[in-house]
């Protein structure tokens, strides 16, 4: 098991590791995706390097669509949906992290949360409150929460309560895991009152399992 | 046990005339030459003329039996085995038998670094001939990490040493059949257009573990 864990991690951590070393990325397409969707996704890889937002996103989704053979047509539109949600994910960050070049994590973490379904408004709001914190934990948070039919600004309460109680990183996982099991728990309670009692129970949520 | 009587000996040596003995030892002597006489007609008995009219009785028996059967046998039979090792052999063997049988379990997976953490993949597929995880973190590339059900009750399983942060995956089912995760925490539609959700596992640091 061990063996087959090693195998695992070195053909896992590699591509990515070399992947950030590639310029944009578009070398490693090359054999892998339909050569009738290379030209145009090339063009979108171009105009991302050109606006300065990260390209392992597109990679991976141009990958992911060649894995799955998906037609050439669509698999253009998802890579191009992404290259708009970084764009998208771009501006809001600029807006919420101002004075500085927006950091290629922040912009890579924003777009995923705009493709889990979070709001530009949300997602603004929970980078204001950290902006030098990676936002990934908190928005995947928010994100979880949203998916469980939770209101997503209340949501965002929550977890600008949690922050300011000092709760980081994956431990605001744990935040939206516990207000879940709350709506879930036999006798049922309401979205509002299984936040409000998360919100009572604040820092103290129970870790995660890993 | 009492001698015999010299008179009786002579006359059974045929040195005496029966006839000139004594009732008594008349007696003993018709009885003593009875005896000797079904002596006579008996067969000579002996081990190895037991075992030669044995084999002579069931020769086809003896010769059928084939390679595998008198390995068999073989196998199953007693033997004397005598083994000879030198102390440092035995010491070379000794440790080599500790590092299979011990390090793999004691030190149970790899261990990760601070930035990485431990997935765990496991998905219910009954009568699945194989199962591997395809996603972000290997590139979307099929056969690098396969699900094991080793004791063939369907639960396929596999642990990974992953970077920590978010990772989209699916299963593929048989080379051919993509599927979400069922027990996936998290889903994020996929982005092509036709409605299918990717699973994402978001592995938490080994520091942030528990």
């Amino acid at each position: 098991m061990s063996l087959r864990l090693v195998l695992a991690l070195a053909v896992a951590v590699t591509p990515a590791a070399l992947g950030a070393q590639t310029g944009n990325g578009s070398t490693r397409l090359a054999g892998r995706v339909p050569a009738a969707a290379l030209p145009a996704i090339d063009s979108i890889l171009a105009a991302a390097v050109a606006e300065s937002l990260p390209t392992e996103p597109l990679v991976q989704k141009a990958l992911e669509g060649s894995a799955k053979n998906i037609p050439a047509d669509r698999l253009v539109n998802g890579v191009r949906r992404g290259y708009l949600q970084l764009r998208q994910a771009r501006a809001i960050v600029s807006r919420a992290v101002p004075g500085q070049p927006p950091p290629e994590g922040h912009v890579a973490a924003v777009a995923a949360a705009l493709a889990r379904g979070l709001s530009g408004p949300v997602v603004e709001r929970l980078l204001t409150v950290a902006p030098n914190e990676p936002p990934g934990p908190a928005l995947h948070a928010a994100a979880d929460l949203v998916a469980h039919h939770f209101d997503p600004d209340s949501a965002a309460d929550l977890l600008v309560d949690a922050h300011n109680k000092g709760l980081r990183g994956v431990r605001l996982l744990d935040v939206a895991v516990a207000a879940d099991h709350e709506l879930q728990r036999p006798g049922g309670r309401t979205p509002s009152e299984a936040l409000a009692h998360v919100r009572a129970m604040l820092p103290n949520v129970r870790p995660g399992r890993p | 046990m009492s001698p015999i009587d010299p008179r009786l000996q002579e006359a059974l040596d045929g040195e005496r005339d029966p006839g000139d003995l004594p009732a008594d030892l008349r007696e003993g002597y018709a009885l003593l030459v009875a005896a000797t006489q079904v002596l006579k007609a008996m067969p000579p008995v002996s081990v190895a003329s037991r075992v030669m009219a044995e084999i002579r009785q069931n020769p086809a028996r003896v010769q059928s039996d084939g390679p595998a059967r008198r390995l068999f046998r073989w196998l199953g039979g007693g033997r004397a085995v005598t083994v000879r090792l030198r102390p440092v052999w035995t010491l070379a063997l000794a440790a080599g038998l500790a590092t299979v049988l011990l390090v793999p379990w004691s030190s149970g997976i790899p261990t990760p670094g601070v930035a990485q953490g431990i997935a765990n993949f496991v998905g219910h597929f009954p009568g699945a001939r194989s199962v591997e995880v395809v996603g972000s973190f290997n590139d979307w590339s099929r056969g690098v990490l396969h699900l094991n059900d080793d004791d063939h009750d369907g639960i396929w399983h596999a642990d990974a040493v992953l970077p920590a942060g978010p990772h989209e995956y699916m299963f593929v089912v048989d080379g051919e059949r993509w599927v979400s995760d069922p027990l996936a925490d998290h889903y994020v539609d996929d982005g092509f257009g036709a409605g299918q959700q990717n699973s994402l596992v978001i592995v938490r640091p080994v520091s942030a573990q528990p």
